[in-house]
């Protein structure tokens, strides 16, 4: 039996794919590998290598934390959906991590986190105090004096802020988020989007039906 | 000793979310469970799958259709031999989703995972409910696919022709979108075909002149918007039209899929085949109309007409997981860098049909 409950959290809402293992306080292993494609073969090759260096399996886990994004869809899915079937088949709690919440754990308050959106926009999310995670445009994101995230230099710019850079490496947040959470895990994790899927219904409208 | 195996299998390629248990014993298949939770209301505005829209319900779904089947049938992860996944081809958001379930799932309960084709979850359903022997002639016709498939060993398929654009399930609910009935377009259109004039509008039997399986149902839909136009006033329908409109789309798809039918049996026979049989699957073959033109081209041949029951014809988890029973025995196993494929024609050597670009193959 381990001394201390070991978590394992990864993530995939960016153009990577990174892990963390955590025993108690203390970070056994993080690592992240740039790919712009690839995660969803490489991810679980990727834990089984860090649980086996550790001289651990997936047995041993206590939980599992899981980036939820906002980020790339599909990203964000391979993640979310890995760590719901390992929770089911283990028997253990998976806890969604907002990419956000993560880039600003550690940092002083306030700190308002900032991921580039594209198309001029950004997802953002004020800490301390708090404000609902939010898709803005740049000219409507938060004004604060430091910003953490792809988008902080930006939006830093703009409100004559400082851009910080985050505490920790992502998976390492994810995974010391998740701990904490352990004992009041709340729902399965879902996919934090903020951004609607793009569907329009049809233009053409049908026809009206007369007798 | 006859072996037993029991396998989850799990399905999320296009807009149903499905996860089943079925168990080899006796040389026999059963389906212990078989959850499928669809998507339609999702779609409906649509007038079609969205894309994303379905990958989005996929990932906060499959999880709990795959606990639902586990207590369905009474079992827990530890008492399977193995997990069956759609590894394509499809819409690969669901398609990613369904995959990296399942390794979370195999891969916590130490489990071999099992890539499948969906395609040939159908094309193989006739030996899980019917036990059918190798070979036998297959037509596959649902919303997303129709092909005809010489179907030799669990992983021996020869394609002997298919849609060369829509699949006629699609044709169906644009049929519906265009005449104002609801999704999914099937039922709703052969409903309103029974009180229609099949002769009254004449739609074109695309393909039917040139040698050989190939079918095209896009230039059908194209026609019936220009006969739905052409009878139209003020953007009104009359209802009577739109019964006529919908028998005489149906009579030709009936009649394209039956002189194609007997071409594909031609072929099929050509192998003099101990036991021929005929087997349909899709949800296009639950159209009675076409079931019964099918039918009637299968008894002229001389071939046994067999065709799964509905929840088994459709897309389900089942034929997911028998399928990759099937594999299993074979010995196939998938590793954990399995990939979610959008394209994987089951016959590699045939020639490109669909998406044909540098991708390669469709389906």
């Amino acid at each position: 039996m381990r001394p201390e409950p070991l978590i394992l959290a990864f993530d995939t809402s960016a153009a990577h794919c990174a892990a963390a293992l955590l025993s108690g306080d203390r970070v056994l292993e993080t690592r992240a590998e740039d790919m712009a494609k690839g995660q969803a073969e490489r991810l679980f090759p990727m834990l089984e290598e860090m649980l086996a260096r550790h001289g651990a399996g997936w047995r041993d886990l206590a939980a599992i934390g899981v980036g939820i994004g906002p980020g790339n869809f599909t990203g964000v899915r391979i993640s979310v959906a890995a760590a719901r079937g390992l929770a089911l088949s283990l028997g253990v709690p998976a806890l969604g991590v907002s990419r956000l919440e993560a880039l600003a754990h550690g940092l002083p308050r306030p700190v308002v986190a900032a991921e580039d959106a594209r198309r001029g926009e950004v997802y953002c999310q004020g800490f301390g105090p708090d404000t609902a995670p939010a898709l803005a445009a740049l000219d409507a994101a938060p004004a604060a004096r430091a910003f953490v995230g792809s988008a902080a230099e930006a939006l830093a710019a703009r409100h004559g802020g400082a851009a910080l850079a985050p505490a920790m490496p992502l998976a390492e947040a994810i995974a010391r988020i998740a701990a904490a959470r352990r004992s009041t895990p709340g729902p399965r994790p879902a996919p934090l989007y903020l951004r609607a899927a793009d569907a329009a219904p049809p233009a053409d409208p049908a026809p009206v039906i007369v007798p | 000793m006859a072996q037993t195996l029991t396998l989850l299998g799990i399905e999320s390629s296009c807009d149903d979310t499905a996860a089943a248990v079925v168990r080899l014993a006796e040389g026999r298949g059963t389906v212990l469970a078989s959850v499928v939770a669809g998507q339609t209301d999702l779609h409906a505005a649509f007038g079609g799958v969205v894309p994303e829209l379905a990958a989005r319900a996929h990932t906060e779904k499959l999880d709990l259709c795959v606990e639902q089947a586990l207590a369905q049938a009474g079992l827990g992860l530890t008492d399977l031999d193995g997990v069956a996944v759609t590894a394509g081809p499809g819409l690969i958001g669901g398609v990613m989703a369904g995959v990296m379930c399942a390794k979370g799932l195999a891969a916590g309960a130490g489990l071999p995972l099992v890539g499948v084709n969906h395609l040939a979850g159908h094309a193989l359903t006739p030996r899980l409910t019917d036990g059918l022997e190798f070979p036998y002639l297959m037509l596959l016709v649902s919303g997303g696919h129709c092909q005809f498939l010489l179907v030799r060993g669990a992983e021996a398929f020869t394609r002997l022709g298919g849609t060369i654009d829509d699949a006629p399930g699609e044709a169906f609910d644009k049929t519906a979108k265009l005449l104002a009935l609801p999704q999914p377009g099937g039922p709703a259109v052969e409903t309103e075909a029974a009180l229609g004039d099949p002769r009254r509008f004449a739609f074109p039997r695309p393909l039917l002149d040139r040698p050989g399986c190939d079918m095209s149902f896009s230039g059908l839909k194209t026609a019936l918007l220009r006969a739905r136009d052409g009878v139209m006033a003020d953007g009104a329908l009359r209802r009577q039209d739109r019964a006529d409109l919908c028998a005489g789309f149906q009579a030709a798809v009936s009649a394209v899929l039956a002189e194609k039918s007997r071409r594909a049996l031609a072929d099929y026979l050509a192998l003099a085949p101990a036991d021929p049989v005929f087997a349909v699957a899709g949800g296009v073959a639950a159209n009675r109309a076409i079931r019964a033109a099918l039918e009637d081209v299968a008894a002229r041949a001389g071939a046994r007409f067999v065709a799964p029951p509905l929840a088994l014809c459709t897309d389900n988890a089942a034929m997911i997981a028998w399928a990759g029973i099937e594999r299993f025995r074979l010995g196939h196993r998938d590793g954990m860098s399995l990939s979610a494929r959008p394209r994987w024609p089951l016959d590699e050597t045939a020639a490109p049909m669909l998406g044909a670009g540098k991708k390669g193959a469709k389906a």
